[in-house]
């Protein structure tokens, strides 16, 4: 410690109390700040910690080294070396009547005077202190000294007393140290050997020695650089930290000729090093002008016994602040927590962190570890259903079967919770898409059925050139309009884009009043406005204003559009293409913007993002004519597929072009589940082979297998099976019969031709089933259950597990328990078995197998066999 | 959000590694006390060590599971040059009874000459295969032919990364579009500025991996390094744990574009950078979907990252290492201010081009 550059020290055992010391000793008390508001007068040392000054001490000038009294003392106890190599004892206490009274103010006086380098106390015998000091010819450089020794006066010289001339009370004056040692030598720094209380080890000039206090004249020394700082591993006695300039070097007491270790050097000197007093083999080294404390995590290092095996040091560096660290100190007892002081005497307190791993479980908790510790998060399940991430999200839905309303398809969006619009209207698009299929195949078995999965870019395609346009008239207006003519494929992009319904009609009534119904005026006033019917809109927007959830501000809207004029220069239209744009509603906006429009020119329309894109199609379908028609789909169907719109499958059905839509959707949400079954809707197979959707639905069925909904898995599949007949797995298992090798099954597909009469061995309702106990292919038993010693084949009479009771209760239950009762099951282990019924009520208070002398634990071979599905614990 | 418990480890030292297996009802972790311990998920949640044996002679680094279709099946590697392969066993004793089940070793794996820093299981659907990396810069690919005999494994492949190498990480893709990958992350901490992240392929022509993909920007040492599952994504993400967490986008230039039989071409892009941590960060880990990660760092805590709809990253949770909340006001780094507000706008121009390859 240099003069100018504080230091810091943690209270051996107040653990709340730090001293400070540059040229005076000013004692913190930290209080912690997590539950309380910061204090007058006091320090922020961290987020949740805050220092306040209790006491300040200035008696003892020149301080070069300051070490704390290790025995539990209120008043705080500190040794104070000085620059004369005087140590004083000093306290930062107000209270004067302790027991340590009569120590405080010791001076402890060396025969010549020069720097005090280091002081240590004896951790085992509290009195005795040792000094390390300056070089001089004719004295000791190490002095231990017993703080509760008397004045001796006789061998003071008296050239030495002259630095404390002014003192009266002489009688606090020590000059006889307990022991000297190192004649003609340096002391830099010192350290007490925890394994015998008189063992000291001193870094001297030129070497690292060891003195032992029991045989003054022996001393064991290394020469060494490296003799600054001498620190001993607190959770391992032998091995010993010191360092010079940069370099750092760690010794085994047992092995001391050389550093079993010396650890990178650093650019610039070393200032402090030392071990962390809570964790083992972790030291902290800090050189001059750093704001960084460099960390050793020695996991391993080589020891003189045992192999040689490299050391294994993780490095790591913290900075606890931004300015220069002048000197910092490990808490004694909180974990990895030090405190930091800078030259200019700010502090800070942390902590340095254990290196956490971390790992997801596959249900959306994570585990990590910390230290020895583990702690395991949760998602709350109350969570605001727009933050739940897909993962979570999935899993609801699978639980609510998602995706497998076949019938009402438009459903399945409400089954997914009902918040996500384009879901919405990706579910009505295949709703519609499935209604109009079955329709047409109705119509004309055959050609046109494929076309409605191929979405409306494929229907215009179809009609290209075929349609020419015709004036209409407005309804409640003078005005006349160019509007397409309607031909098959336009009236089937309108009834997919839901605005009419089945049939020839091409009435968009039943539409506006289901809108109406749902509360989306703006929606159905603009449709109506789209289909010419100004009378209508404004009647919607009034209907709107005045029932209980609309916006009164629709009145003013409807006013506004009853003011519509023709005329191309009036100020109605001047105004309302100024101020439509500032409507916060995409319908309102659009509607003006259709009337405000060039005739033919409808850009304000067709490119308005907000307005959903099964209202844009239609409106195209109905304005523009067949090139522009094109042009717009094609332009719009680009647009959705860069941006994985599902809004968009409606243009490009489940095509090719759907799979390229879908896959930007599932590259951009990673929800597999929608694209898994939206491909299962209706796709035609060589869509369903493209190897996208098959990647898709190999990890959606991967995922469900991760959450155990095998159930879910195993309805996915018949789900799948019914469009891909292929995805049907083969049958699995074959019993063959012992002596003539034959499958046993009494399936007749499987095995035609299998000699006469087979089918009399048929599945259940048969008469003969109870004597089906041969093989049906040579008539030979089966094997016997290994219970009942009866030939398997035999229907199970009881079992005594208790399935009796749930007889009466439900009949259809208990009559597919008893079928399954009836199966085969052997372990594979052992290769014993018998009827299933038999078997689990045997396991159920048996670990072994039935058969004597068999111990074959067959139950517990298979984990995973152990672990039940999600879906039946799930609530 | 989210809420943590605390559960007793019962670990002498350190622990170095946790890890779940398929179904998440298992958790097997492992420590400097030379130890793993395997947990068991009771019906009511709680964990439960079912077992606890002595597995090196030196800590253990990390340990992983096999895909229950090969059974139960761990492996551990250590500072003892060795990783080892386990298999739970029901035994003759009535372990099970007493909640204790028998794990026994099936295989030692002895080829390295230093410390083996960490192993991995292949994606299934390549078969029982296992990846280590060591200390002394290479990764090994070993591989059981017979899945019912655990003890016989052989040494497929060695690939020398000329880097002491930290972390490894199997690309999970199936698609049969994409070869085996494997990305290799090196803590070499000398001050050269070499590449940390290699990323190799497997080569049908030439059955051997060859290096497809080196991350130039990342010098610094790193620690940890995930692939996220892939869940049906045409690109590959991945997480790498630096002095900060970095998530980069792997996509693979279509085949029909590049010369067949090469490795395959990717167009890499970062999509995220966070110095959140402050300093090093130490281990990343991705959910099952592969669209949350979480991070853990020098600061002591737990992050975790999330992309909006526009592919936009954001932090949406801390927790501290002790499982506490973290208050609002420590959200940004208190130390380096002018750092938090670089990362804002460093953050923006990467989302902007990211945005822009996907919307424009």
């Amino acid at each position: 410690m240099s003069g100018t550059k504080p230091d810091i020290l943690w209270a051996p055992h107040q653990v709340d109390r730090f001293v400070v010391c540059d040229s005076e000793l000013s004692l913190y008390h930290v209080e912690s700040t997590v539950n309380s508001e910061l204090k007058a007068g006091s320090l922020r040392l961290s987020e949740d910690s805050a220092a306040t000054l209790l006491s300040i001490n200035s008696d003892t000038p020149y301080m070069k080294c300051v070490a704390w009294y290790l025995n539990y003392d209120p008043e705080c106890l500190l040794a104070v070396g000085q620059a004369n190599g005087r140590v004083v004892l000093t306290s930062l206490g107000q209270d004067h009547n302790s027991k340590f009274k009569d120590l405080i103010g010791k001076e402890f006086v060396p025969k010549h005077a020069r720097q005090c380098n280091t002081l240590a106390w004896n951790p085992l015998d509290s009195n005795w202190l040792a000094a390390g000091l300056d070089k001089h010819r004719a004295d000791f450089s190490v002095l231990i000294w017993d703080i509760c020794s008397k004045y001796t006066p006789d061998i003071v010289p008296m050239e030495k007393v002259r630095l404390s001339a002014g003192e009266t009370e002489t009688t606090l004056l020590v000059t006889k140290p307990l022991y000297e040692l190192g004649q003609n030598d340096a002391c830099l720094s010192l350290c007490w050997l925890p394994r015998d209380q008189k063992l000291l080890l001193a870094g001297m000039h030129r070497n690292l020695a060891i003195f032992d206090l029991r045989n003054t004249s022996q001393k064991m020394f290394v020469n060494t650089k490296a003799v600054q700082g001498v620190t001993v591993d607190p959770y391992f006695h032998d091995r010993v930290a010191s360092f010079y300039e940069g370099q750092v070097a760690i010794w085994d007491l047992r092995k001391f000729e050389k550093p079993v270790l010396t650890l990178t050097e650093q650019p610039k000197p070393l200032t402090k090093v030392a071990w962390c007093p809570t964790r083992t083999g972790l030291l902290a080294t800090l050189t001059r002008d750093s704001n960084i404390i460099r960390l050793y995590d020695m996991q391993h290092t080589p020891t003189p016994i045992g192999d040689e095996t490299e050391p294994t040091i993780i490095e790591r560096s913290v900075q606890p602040c931004d300015n220069y660290i002048a000197s910092f100190a490990w808490h004694p007892t909180s974990q990895n927590r030090m405190i930091v002081v800078t030259p200019n005497r700010t502090m800070s307190d942390f902590t340095v962190f254990e290196r956490i791993s971390l790992a997801w479980s596959p249900i959306t908790s994570l585990m990590w570890a910390c230290g020895r510790h583990l702690y395991e998060c949760t998602e709350e399940e109350n969570d605001n259903s727009l933050e739940k991430d897909i993962a979570t999200k999935m899993r609801l839905r699978a639980l609510s079967r998602y995706g497998l309303d076949t019938e009402q398809v438009w459903r399945n969006h409400i089954l997914a919770g009902n918040e996500d619009p384009q879901l919405k209207s990706l579910w009505y698009t295949l709703h519609f898409m499935k209604q109009y299929t079955e329709d047409m195949d109705q119509k004309s078995p055959g050609n046109k059925g494929s076309l409605v999965y191929a979405g409306i870019k494929s229907i215009v395609k179809s009609s290209l050139g075929m349609v020419e346009s015709s004036r209409h008239n407005w309804s409640g207006l003078d005005k006349q309009s160019d509007i397409q003519n309607l031909n098959e494929e336009r009236i089937l992009a309108l009834q997919l884009c839901g605005w009419i319904k089945k049939g020839t009609d091409v009435d968009v009534g039943p539409f506006l009043n289901s809108l109406v119904q749902e509360g989306e005026w703006e929606r159905a006033a603009a449709v109506a406005l789209f289909n010419l019917d100004i009378r209508r809109a404004i009647q919607i927007l009034n209907e709107g204003a005045s029932s209980e959830k609309g916006d009164l501000n629709l009145n003013v809207v409807a006013m506004a559009l009853s003011g519509y004029t023709d005329e191309k220069n009036s100020l109605w239209r001047e105004m309302c293409s100024t101020l439509r744009l500032q409507l916060n509603n995409p319908y309102l906006c659009v509607m003006f913007a259709f009337l405000t429009s060039e005739a033919g020119s409808y850009d304000g329309v067709l490119y308005e993002n907000k307005v959903a894109v099964r209202d844009r199609v239609a409106f195209a379908c109905k304005f523009l004519s067949d090139t522009q028609l094109n042009r717009y789909i094609e332009k719009l169907t680009n647009e959705m597929k860069e941006a994985g719109n599902l809004e968009g499958i409606l243009l490009t059905g489940l095509t090719k072009d759907g799979v390229d839509l879908m896959e930007s959707y599932v590259d951009r949400t990673g929800d597999v589940q929608t694209a898994s079954y939206c491909m299962l809707q209706g796709s035609p197979l060589d869509v369903l082979k493209d190897e996208r959707v098959q990647y898709w639905i190999e990890n959606y069925r991967n995922l469900l297998d991760a959450w155990r909904f095998w159930h879910k898995r195993a309805e996915f599949d018949i789900h799948r099976s019914k469009l891909d007949p292929s995805s049907k797995p083969l049958a699995q298992v074959f019993v063959s019969c012992n002596f003539c090798g034959k499958s046993i099954s009494y399936s007749c597909s499987a095995v035609p031709h299998q000699g006469r009469g087979f089918s009399q061995y048929g599945v259940s309702g048969s008469p003969t089933k109870s004597k089906v106990t041969s093989c049906p292919g040579c008539r030979k038993p089966l094997p016997r259950c290994a219970l009942c010693l009866i030939n398997m084949g035999t229907p199970v009479s009881s079992c005594p597990g208790g399935t009796k009771s749930d007889e009466k209760v439900d009949l259809s239950k208990d009559k597919k328990l008893a079928q399954f009762n009836n199966w085969f099951t052997w372990c594979h282990n052992c290769r014993h078995g018998g009827h299933a019924g038999h078997m689990l009520s045997w396991f159920r208070d048996h670990a072994e197998c039935p058969v004597s002398a068999c111990t074959c634990k067959c139950m517990q071979l298979d984990t995973t066999g152990n672990l039940v599905p999600a879906e039946t614990v799930q609530p | 959000m989210f809420v943590a418990r605390s559960i007793a480890a019962d670990h002498k030292d350190l622990i170095h590694d946790v890890s779940f297996d398929f179904h998440g009802r298992r958790m097997a972790t492992c420590s400097s006390d030379q130890s793993v311990k395997v947990w068991d998920k009771s019906e009511s949640g709680d964990w439960h060590c079912t077992a606890s044996w002595k597995t090196h002679s030196g800590s253990v680094w990390r340990v992983t599971w096999a895909h229950p279709e090969f059974g139960q099946v761990l492996a551990s590697c250590s500072f003892d040059r060795t990783a080892a392969v386990w298999e739970e066993i029901v035994g003759e004793s009535n372990d099970k009874l007493r909640g204790q089940s028998h794990w026994v070793k099936r295989t030692t794996l002895v080829d390295s000459r230093t410390s083996v820093t960490d192993v991995k299981f292949a994606p299934k659907h390549m078969g029982l295969m296992l990846a280590t990396c060591s200390a002394d810069g290479i990764v090994r690919i070993y591989e059981a032919p017979d899945v019912m005999n655990l003890s016989q494994w052989s040494l497929q492949h060695e690939i020398s990364c000329k880097l002491s190498c930290s972390c490894i990480s199997w690309n999970p893709s199936s698609s049969r579009a994409h070869s085996p990958m494997i990305a290799v992350g090196s803590d070499d901490s000398s001050p050269n500025a070499m590449a940390k992240v290699q990323i190799f392929e497997y080569n049908e022509n030439t059955r051997k991996y060859a290096k497809a993909e080196t991350l130039m920007t990342v010098t610094d040492p790193v620690h940890d390094i995930a692939f996220a599952p892939n869940l049906g994504r045409s690109f590959h993400i991945l997480a790498i744990a630096t002095k900060d967490v970095r998530i980069f986008t792997l996509k693979p230039v279509r085949k029909e574009l590049t010369s067949s039989g090469g490795p395959t071409k990717f167009e890499l892009h970062i999509v995220a950078q966070f110095d959140n941590h402050n300093s090093q960060v130490w281990r990343v880990s991705w959910n099952i979907t592969g669209t949350v990660l979480a991070s853990s760092g020098d600061d002591g805590c737990v992050r975790l990252w999330k992309a909006n709809y526009m592919d936009n990253w954001k932090c949406t949770g801390i927790l501290k290492g002790n499982g506490s909340p973290v208050n609002g006001s420590s959200q940004q780094g208190n130390s380096n201010p002018s750092l938090g507000s670089n990362i804002p706008s460093l953050q923006n121009s990467l989302n902007g081009s990211s945005a822009g390859r996907k919307h424009n």
